[in-house]
């Protein structure tokens, strides 16, 4: 499926006049859901940070019918709302908006149980790897290591992989992207758009002020944890796994940009010592085990 | 057509006939044979409607609302835990204004567990912004039910309505109900009307952030239909009597051998049938005396309970709910409605404790002793006395 910069730049998806930070990854997010998947979408949006970048009521910057929804009842109600548009014979393509937070925590059964019933919705988790709207918490997808305002002493933690616990669910489509990468996030989507059932994309949307770096370099952080292998672009589909071409010399330790280049260029790893960054660096080595063992 | 049936199959058999477009069904006793029955039909192909079953009771209403957002009418049964477990989600559909209707099989909260009929769980949602019914026999868990989509679809109300029945007292116990005709419910509940569907041709956003003025104004948008909508309740059960062969719709609540009463007793659900046959006798001894059965504690009718209750010497309120602390809630708003010197509640039959016709010709005898002293006041916690047998007798409906 080859795509050019031209027909991407057609979405308006995304109005004027958004609340979003400077530097917002989840406004370029938007933008590339509206390229992807065209005007035809009812979104739903969980408890977040877009519950605010859309704007005070009556105002509404999100080009689509959009339901603002407490957070663990994405999934379902977006269950009900195919359903309802298959009774009315819509093809409206239904989308639910999560940060990590919704997914990894708080939403996790529900989007388990939607995920088992193989409801057909596109499920997009923005991944910004803590509780951003609320200032930062750590969540269940915060990597080991990093500072947030409820683990001041770095996360003793690993992220918490939703993708390979989803693999799990047999969906027919999951994704993992960056914003970093427009034309492979818009992709994916367009091709969740033509498969029946549950599909899930993680994008992973790094926010300048959560992980501390100049809102000028979203996009550039969003490259630099694919290039340094810290996030796997990944494809899985009719049961099989396949690493998408940013993501290839992954597989081999050799061809692996220094994760430091992404750890340094943020405030959030700041305190990390040296042992620490062993421990992540390690982490990170085991992921590409497991995705060259699940390739297979 | 008269068939013998519970409750709950009652409510399965209105869903139906309310051509309902999707049911979210998450499984708890005593509700649980509502969704059974309904997955039965659908296997059978006499049910038209998309069944979800989720994982959960917060994703049933979240289903539910999402397919009523959409645009298709939609429904749900829970109970006890359930509905507490809902709780979140019932303020989110009535905030959001749409349409859906629910039903309640109460039973008592934990801890400790009980499965046992209590209203406790019903009447904690009397906050959250829905219209909220009980019934007292199958027959009206299937009349309200219907009643319910007309009334939540009216451009008036605009808002989510719960019906309540006792659980397994109507939802299992089986007896004659009426079931109008499919071609007779097609006249009676038009097609579903809503304020705003999520459509993608008409690009709406619902429930972002309000700026505090218009979130107090929607707020008091609610509690104006809540209020207002007990003319279309009016409305809606005078046009349901046409259909049906029972003429007790046309008020909120309703009476029983209340007009010539000097006492008046209050209470609402399946108890009604026991309390009736205990003031029959009563009545027998000379005791004057008359029920008077809440059936919608939203809205709650002030004008409607005013009149009937003003000049009654005394009123006794019995409650199946607890507030913890101030006693029964039927009582707390009967006593913000009528500022009556003379009123005094009793707590009873919390957790599945049965009280038959014996008991209530006691707590009734008692209360109207101390209402003859000046003394009827306060709340009181009524145990029965054990091994008492219960009689059985053929339902009945109240009438004046």
């Amino acid at each position: 499926m080859s795509l050019s910069l031209r027909d991407m730049l057609k979405s308006n998806s995304l109005l004027s006049g958004t609340s979003a930070c400077p530097g917002c990854p989840e406004n370029m997010a938007m933008r590339m859901v509206g390229m992807a998947l065209g005007n035809d979408v009812a979104l739903i949006v969980i408890a977040g940070c877009s519950s605010v970048i859309q704007g005070l009521a009556p105002r509404n910057s999100y080009n689509f019918p959009v339901l603002n929804i407490a957070f663990a009842a994405g999934p379902p109600a977006a269950s009900g709302m195919w359903r309802a548009y298959k009774q009315r014979n819509k093809n409206t393509t239904v989308v639910v908006w999560a940060g990590d937070g919704g997914t990894a925590d708080i939403g996790f059964g529900s989007m388990s149980g939607a995920a088992e019933r193989n409801e057909n919705f596109i499920y997009i988790c923005i991944d910004n790897e803590a509780y951003m709207n609320s200032g930062g918490q750590r969540s269940g997808s915060t990597p080991f290591g990093a500072y947030t305002s409820t683990t001041p002493e770095g996360k003793k933690e690993n992220k918490k992989e939703i993708m390979f616990i989803l693999m799990d669910h047999n969906i027919p489509y999951l994704a993992t992207a960056s914003v970093g990468y427009p034309h492979d996030f818009v992709n994916k989507l367009r091709k969740a758009k033509q498969i029946f059932g549950f599909k899930y994309v993680q994008v992973l949307t790094p926010d300048p002020y959560g992980w501390m770096f100049d809102p000028s370099k979203t996009a550039e952080v969003g490259k630099l944890a694919v290039q340094t292998c810290y996030w796997p672009l990944l494809e899985y589909e009719n049961g099989k796994l396949t690493v998408s071409p940013e993501s290839l010399h992954c597989l081999e330790k050799s061809t692996r940009r220094p994760l430091k280049d992404f750890i340094q260029v943020q405030g959030r790893f700041k305190r990390i010592n040296e042992e620490e960054y062993k421990a992540l660096e390690n982490y990170i080595d085991s992921m590409w085990e497991k995705i060259k063992k699940l390739m297979k | 057509m008269m068939k013998t049936i519970s409750g709950n199959e009652a409510v399965a058999l209105a869903v139906k006939l309310a051509r309902v477009g999707v049911v979210g069904i998450y499984p708890i006793t005593p509700q649980t044979s509502i969704i059974e029955k309904l997955a039965e039909m659908k296997a059978n192909g006499e049910l038209e409607a998309e069944i979800i079953r989720v994982e959960s009771e917060h994703a049933a209403m979240a289903s539910t609302f999402g397919a009523a957002v959409a645009g298709v009418r939609a429904f749900t049964a829970t109970a006890s835990q359930g509905l507490l477990y809902m709780h979140e989600m019932t303020w989110w559909v009535a905030g959001s204004r749409v349409p859906v209707v629910m039903v309640v099989a109460t039973r008592a909260v934990g801890a400790p567990w009980n499965i046992w009929d209590e209203n406790t769980d019903f009447m904690s949602e009397r906050d959250s912004g829905w219209l909220m019914a009980f019934a007292s026999n199958p027959q009206e868990a299937l009349d309200l039910t219907l009643q319910a989509f007309r009334v939540s679809e009216d451009e008036r109300a605009y808002l989510p309505m719960m019906v309540g029945m006792d659980g397994f007292i109507l939802s299992h116990m089986k007896t004659n109900v009426n079931i109008p005709s499919q071609e007779d419910v097609d006249l009676f509940l038009p097609p579903r009307k809503q304020p705003f569907v999520l459509d993608s041709e008409n690009p709406v956003g619902m429930g972002n952030i309000f700026p505090p003025i218009e979130y107090m104004r929607l707020r008091n948008s609610i509690h104006e239909a809540i209020t207002h909508s007990e003319e279309v309740i009016k409305e809606v059960g005078r046009e349901y009597q046409k259909i049906s062969g029972i003429n007790n719709y046309s008020t909120l609540n309703v009476k029983y051998k209340l007009n010539d009463a000097d006492y008046a007793v209050v209470l609402m659900g399946a108890w009604a049938g026991d309390a009736m046959e205990a003031i029959d006798e009563l009545r027998q001894k000379g005791l004057s005396v008359g029920l008077y059965r809440i059936r919608y504690i939203r809205p709650w009718s002030e004008d409607e309970i005013t009149s009937a209750l003003k000049d009654k010497k005394a009123i006794l309120v019995i409650d199946r709910a607890t507030s913890l602390g101030r006693g029964g809630p039927l009582y707390l708003e009967l006593k913000a409605t009528l500022h009556h010197d003379q009123m005094c509640g009793v707590v009873s039959g919390l957790g599945g404790v049965l009280l038959n016709k014996g008991d209530f010709k006691e707590i009734i005898s008692r209360f109207v002793e101390k209402a003859k002293q000046g003394n009827a006041k306060g709340v009181g916690w009524y145990y029965p006395k054990g091994g008492k047998k219960i009689e059985l007798k053929s339902p009945r409906y109240a009438e004046e």
